[in-house]
């Protein structure tokens, strides 16, 4: 990406605009799809980020900083629409997501089963996760992105593994052998 | 182990496409021109600046009330203290007429006392 492409971005060039999304877009998506379960939540979500970074972009400094501000948007939007819906155990998980690249080693069932185990998270733990496993976030940033300690998120990731190993044996899709 | 639980957790939160179609129905959401949201420096150059006096209207007519509700409560209290001050100067100057009126009786009492009158010596012998 150009670094020149905030600038025209600013300065009112929709290509400009449009490159951003373009590029963006399956960070910003696939945050909103693991946290809501439903794609065309997701997309209204995604497409809320968007529409913040418009108006925002006088305040983004750089196209990390871009990267980061979109994550950020992203997470504490699902967060905050999560904490609006009903109390629900778990949320239902949409079928028809298309995967980015697909893994030659992948075991189907399991990732589905851990995609929904996910679900059952609360939603700043499920937040912590998603930034972690899917957008392979540190820690450092994990916490500046969600407003919370770095110690908040290293114990919501303990507790998150723990949850959904112990929901994985009862499911049975592992063994404890499997994990020790 | 963990690792391998951690990495299983990677493989089953990769990342999802964007539906097709994503980014050009963002671009038809945005408003027309970027300007219409960010107010754009010229028109915050040329707008008006509110005159001075208006501006400070509101704080000055607060400080006016405050003033004068405290210089109110002062020239009350100072009436209430030269009040209080008067009735206690005629309550001491009743006071001193009491004690003056008591002393000048209990003087003649005590001439009486001292010097009886001489008929009546005579009435008591007879």
């Amino acid at each position: 990406m150009p670094d020149d492409l905030l600038l025209r971005a600013r300065a009112g060039h929709a290509t400009a605009f449009a490159e951003i999304v373009e590029a963006h877009q399956g960070s910003v998506f696939s945050i909103a799809y693991r946290m809501l379960n439903n794609r065309a939540q997701a997309e209204d979500l995604a497409q809320d980020v968007f529409l913040q970074l418009y108006r925002k972009l006088d305040a983004i400094e750089s196209l990390d900083h871009l990267g980061f501000w979109l994550r950020r948007v992203a997470s504490n939007l699902a967060i905050d629409w999560l904490r609006r819906l009903p109390y629900t155990t778990t949320q239902p998980l949409d079928e028809g997501a298309e995967v980015a690249a697909a893994a030659t080693d992948d075991d189907p069932l399991m990732s589905r089963e851990l995609a929904r185990l996910l679900g059952e998270l609360a939603p700043a733990a499920r937040a912590v996760m998603v930034l972690r496993y899917q957008e392979d976030r540190d820690i450092a940033e994990i916490a500046a992105a969600l407003d919370m300690p770095a110690n908040t998120v290293k114990s919501h990731i303990k507790r998150s593994l723990t949850a959904l190993r112990s929901r994985m044996i009862g499911a049975k899709l592992i063994t404890a052998e499997e994990l020790s | 182990m963990t690792e391998h639980f951690e990495d299983e957790l990677r493989r089953a939160l990769r990342p999802v496409k964007a539906p097709a179609g994503f980014a050009e129905r963002v671009m038809r959401a945005l408003p027309e021109r970027r300007e219409s949201i960010v107010t754009p420096i010229a028109a915050k150059s040329t707008a008006r600046p509110p005159n001075y006096w208006q501006r400070l209207r509101a704080p000055a007519a607060l400080a006016a009330s405050l003033m004068l509700a405290v210089l109110l409560g002062q020239r009350m209290a100072v009436q209430q203290q030269q009040q209080d001050e008067a009735a206690g100067l005629a309550a001491s100057q009743e006071l001193l007429q009491a004690l003056r009126v008591t002393s000048q009786k209990l003087d003649l009492a005590y001439q009486a006392v001292k010097n009886p009158p001489e008929a009546e010596t005579e009435e008591n012998r007879s």
